[in-house]
């Protein structure tokens, strides 16, 4: 394992710790690891941006519907909320609650506003955990540290 | 608009994707925390990568998991005879909702601890749960310091 890699590593996840992109639960996700599963970050996270995009799909499309099924909205964004809080997805999270207000209150300006922002942050994390992942990758560590997958 | 993205919405428990395990007879070889008793848990979540995260992190803590996507399911899980110390239940289920889940699972009998879980707390929301016979409502994140109190009380309580 290579010394500087490994500090390059933790350096990107304190990185994107103190920046707000992610927060305590991805160190618990990370802990999870083991031996049995030594790319489980990768994968859950994997996991995380297939189905979320559907998800993204499915508010898309509801916000260009006429009538706004507000209703259908906010369970949507519900689901997807739950799996950013899952991963420790900070900022994609705080997004999520604001078009949850914007929701609850049938702002339909809020919500196509507010989803623009949740689709950034939700990308903009992607990038950055796509380079977490090759770094850690290329150190010949997974992301929790584990000897995994080069 | 109904969003069939991660539901299990035919009941189907998965077993995962890409080697992800959740649950479902998987057993850590080195849990974090060991127990007197065999400690069984359902977590029932639409939600897969928070069934991953919910399954895993009771796996790290010493727990059996069966994990699920729908309420029907639970109720079907339950009603064939499978018996659980504690049960993570999901709120916003699709079709037959948390509250309803919860109220079916009483009245079958099922005296185990429920943990209603959602994504944001609310106070109406987490009355209609409580009042729908779930233990404790708790707001994700699903952390070790939200469910390790309740795994020593039931441990010790078994």
């Amino acid at each position: 394992m290579d010394k500087n890699h490994l500090q390059r590593q933790l350096e990107m996840k304190r990185s994107l710790l103190d920046q707000g992109y992610l927060d305590e639960q991805f160190i618990q996700l990370e802990e999870l690891e083991d031996g049995d599963n030594p790319n489980f970050v990768e994968e859950t996270v994997t996991t995380f941006y297939a189905n979320s995009a559907r998800l993204l799909q499915n508010i898309e499309q509801a916000l260009g519907s006429r009538p706004i099924d507000f209703t259908a909205l906010d369970n949507c964004m519900h689901q997807f909320k739950s799996s950013s809080t899952s991963i420790g997805a900070t900022r994609v999270k705080k997004e999520c609650t604001l078009f949850m207000e914007y929701c609850e209150a049938a702002n339909a300006e809020g919500c196509i506003r507010t989803f623009r922002q949740v689709k950034q942050e939700h990308a903009s994390l992607k990038t950055k955990l796509e380079n977490y992942f090759k770094l850690a990758r290329q150190g010949g560590t997974s992301a929790g540290g584990h000897a995994g997958r080069s | 608009m109904a969003s069939d993205t991660d539901y299990d919405s035919d009941g189907m428990r998965g077993n995962g994707d890409g080697g992800l395990s959740e649950g479902n007879g998987r057993r850590r070889k080195h849990p974090f925390m060991t127990w007197r008793n065999n400690l069984r848990a359902l977590v029932v979540d639409n939600a897969r990568t928070c069934r991953i995260m919910e399954s895993g992190l009771l796996d790290a803590y010493g727990v059996e998991v069966e994990a699920v996507g729908t309420g029907e399911a639970a109720v079907e899980l339950i009603a064939s005879g499978e018996t659980f110390d504690l049960i993570v239940l999901e709120m916003f289920l699709p079709f037959m909702s948390g509250p309803e889940t919860a109220r079916t699972i009483r009245e079958m009998g099922i005296s185990c601890k429920i943990l209603g879980i959602a994504p944001m707390y609310c106070e109406k929301d987490a009355q209609e749960f409580l009042a729908a016979g779930i233990d404790e409502f708790l707001e994700k994140p699903f952390t070790p310091e939200l469910f390790i109190p309740f795994l020593m009380e039931i441990d010790n309580q078994k």
